[in-house]
């Protein structure tokens, strides 16, 4: 079976962040591969492990990301492409969904997967819309996979309980970092990923003019969360501290 | 004027607040600007939460009925929302963020070519548009962000907005729906572990979650008995959703649900961003942990630092005298 997954770089979201004038301060050195991506990747390395198959990662962004791929490979992935923009800007999820497309029109796989959702912007976007400019069948938030009959069995996590969902191929799943533990590249992973094939696309090889993408959705700016204040420490007593707060919850907040 | 349309969820049976959360901030820019609001149920039984939705103020509600809408499957759903969108042509089509919200908002503004913005705190109409803000960066920081295209989709956090009772007499219009089986991109087995007689966590009043530290019998036995006791919502960290201790749909958090109680309980939770990106915005936090120094401290109003084992039983009875 072949698997593509879709994985991207994003900046550490423990790291400290500031705010200035607007314009978010990030620590571009602590920039990582999206956790729910990394999951993915290990779900395919998994599956392609037991059923065999191949895992290709295809990344879209600025030179940058050329790191994050390389974690990719050294977890085991089997190649990887790499879409080049020349800007640094964030594009929305449509974009990024329509240079994937473009990339995926005349390619043939069995599984393209991704994260769920991005963990700095929290969209969760992409993947769905990914799938439905390539007409694929599709489960989003998926906790588990499995393949039988070259179909993918997705359980996935919805509103009232998981729901086991049957996909036939080519199709696409976005993957929730419940799923697993993705593995940490070995030294010996590291190594060989250094020798692994890495193409470079460009946008206009997709036919694509990077003058012309723009996001029919722009952040204009970032600020701080009011902070929410600490409030009191009660320490002593186990039996003194729990009377104390739950007289307060009752008296002072109203809340029992 | 242009309309602005809100998607209806219904969840095991009800309507989820959440959504007449939407439909009230909807009908409030619909007045304010001189814009219309409408209202779209899509299940199997629509009609039966009609006279439910008149109450908090659409001039229009559709209803698509199908036995198909039993349980959530994304291309039945998908067809449906786009007739709707055809019958009546929104320039915002609201939706409460919910996990079946989550599954379908991409692929239905891929396939209409909508402006989207996904999980937002607030929203409002500007000229050719709207502005949104998002929590981002697991919620710490918030971004302010602007939609503008003919057709825009949005999804709201529970509790985001107030509900605002504002009785119309809707007109309601029956979409036709056929769903062909062939038309099936996927097969829906099997539905595990349904939450269905328990309080959804979205909309609870309190909520009593527990993490790691109250990881066995013992400790799940006390977050239950003050759970029952305060008739509260029972949700949990990743670390116990993970080891298979609570059911994975009551995870609180970037990943899980977003709550917004008036009261939220968090025992034995270390405070990981991860965890308080879903949990921050509620009234009252109440923590206890034994590490004085737990970044759920930082944000807790009530911190009790110590055992919960010790501090619970004292607490549940202390609640018990208030409530009698
Ligand atoms: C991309 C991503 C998404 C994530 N999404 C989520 C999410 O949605 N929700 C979520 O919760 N997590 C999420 N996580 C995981 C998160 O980072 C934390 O690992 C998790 O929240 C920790 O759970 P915990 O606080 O229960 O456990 P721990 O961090 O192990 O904390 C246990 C706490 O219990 C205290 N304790 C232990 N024994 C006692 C006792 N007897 N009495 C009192 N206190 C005691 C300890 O002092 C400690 O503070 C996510 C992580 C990633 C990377």
């Amino acid at each position: 079976m072949k698997f593509y997954v879709c994985i991207k770089q994003v900046p550490d979201v423990n790291a400290p962040i500031q705010i200035k004038e607007g314009e978010l301060i990030q620590d571009t050195s602590r920039m990582i591969l999206n956790a729910y991506d990394a999951s993915a990747v290990e779900e395919a390395l998994v599956l392609a492990e037991q059923h065999g198959g191949e895992v290709e990662v295809v990344s879209v962004g600025p030179s940058k990301v050329s790191e994050t791929i390389r974690k990719a490979l050294a977890m085991g992935a089997d190649k990887a492409v790499h879409i080049q923009t020349s800007s640094d800007d964030e594009y929305d999820s449509a974009t990024y969904a329509d240079i994937l497309a473009a990339y995926f029109k005349d390619k043939e796989y069995d599984v393209i997967s991704c994260g769920k959702q991005s963990q700095d912007t929290d969209a969760g976007l992409a993947g769905s819309m990914l799938a439905e400019k390539l007409d694929l069948p599709y489960a989003t938030n998926a906790v588990g996979l499995d393949i039988e009959d070259q179909k993918l069995v997705v359980k996935r996590q919805g509103d009232a309980g998981q729901e086991i969902i049957g996909l036939p191929t080519p199709c696409l799943v976005t993957c929730s970092n419940d799923m697993n533990d993705p593995r940490i590249p070995s030294l010996k992973g590291i190594m060989q990923s250094k020798k692994k094939p890495l193409e470079t696309v460009e946008l206009s090889e997709l036919g694509i003019d990077e003058s012309n993408l723009s996001s029919k959705t722009h952040v204009t700016g970032y600020q701080e969360k009011p902070e929410r204040e600490a409030g009191k420490k009660y320490e002593g007593e186990p039996e003194e501290i729990a009377k104390q707060v739950a007289k307060l919850l009752d008296e002072e907040e109203n809340v029992i | 004027m242009s309309t602005l349309l809100t998607h209806i969820a219904i969840s095991d049976g009800k309507i989820k607040r959440s959504s007449l959360e939407v439909l009230s901030r909807c009908q409030e820019l619909a007045n304010q600007n001189g814009h219309t609001s409408e209202a779209v149920i899509i299940d199997s039984n629509a009609s039966d939460y009609m006279d439910e939705v008149q109450k908090y103020g659409a001039s229009k509600i559709y209803l698509v009925e199908d036995p198909i809408f039993k349980n959530h499957i994304n291309s039945p759903l998908l067809k449906a929302l786009a007739k709707v969108m055809e019958a009546s042509n929104p320039h915002v089509f609201a939706f409460a963020s919910t996990e079946g919200t989550k599954d379908i908002l991409g692929a239905l503004a891929a396939n209409q070519d909508a402006a989207v913005l996904s999980d937002v705190s607030e929203f409002d109409l500007i000229d050719g548009g709207i502005s949104a803000k998002r929590p981002v960066m697991a919620a710490k920081i918030l971004s302010s962000n602007e939609a503008k295209a003919e057709k825009i989709l949005v999804s709201v956090r529970s509790g985001s907005y107030d509900l605002q009772e504002n009785p119309t007499d809707a007109e309601v219009e029956t979409i036709d729906f056929s769903f062909d089986e062939s038309d099936l991109k996927l097969t829906l087995r099997e539905i595990i572990g349904s939450s269905g007689d328990k309080i959804d966590l979205s909309e609870a009043d309190t909520i009593v979650a527990s993490g790691r530290g109250a990881k066995d019998e013992e400790g799940q036995k006390l977050v239950n008995e003050l759970a029952d006791l305060l008739n509260a919502g029972v949700g949990a960290s990743r670390a116990l959703t993970e080891a298979g201790i609570v059911d994975p749909s009551l995870q609180i958090g970037q990943t899980g649900k977003v709550v917004s109680p008036q009261l939220y309980f968090a025992i034995g939770i270390s405070g990981a961003i991860q965890h308080v990106a879903g949990m921050a915005n509620s009234k009252v936090i109440v923590a206890i942990n034994k590490d004085p120094d737990a970044p759920i401290f930082e944000i807790a109003d009530y911190g009790l630092v110590g055992d919960l084992y010790k501090i619970l039983p004292p607490f549940i009875e202390e609640l018990k005298k208030i409530k009698s």
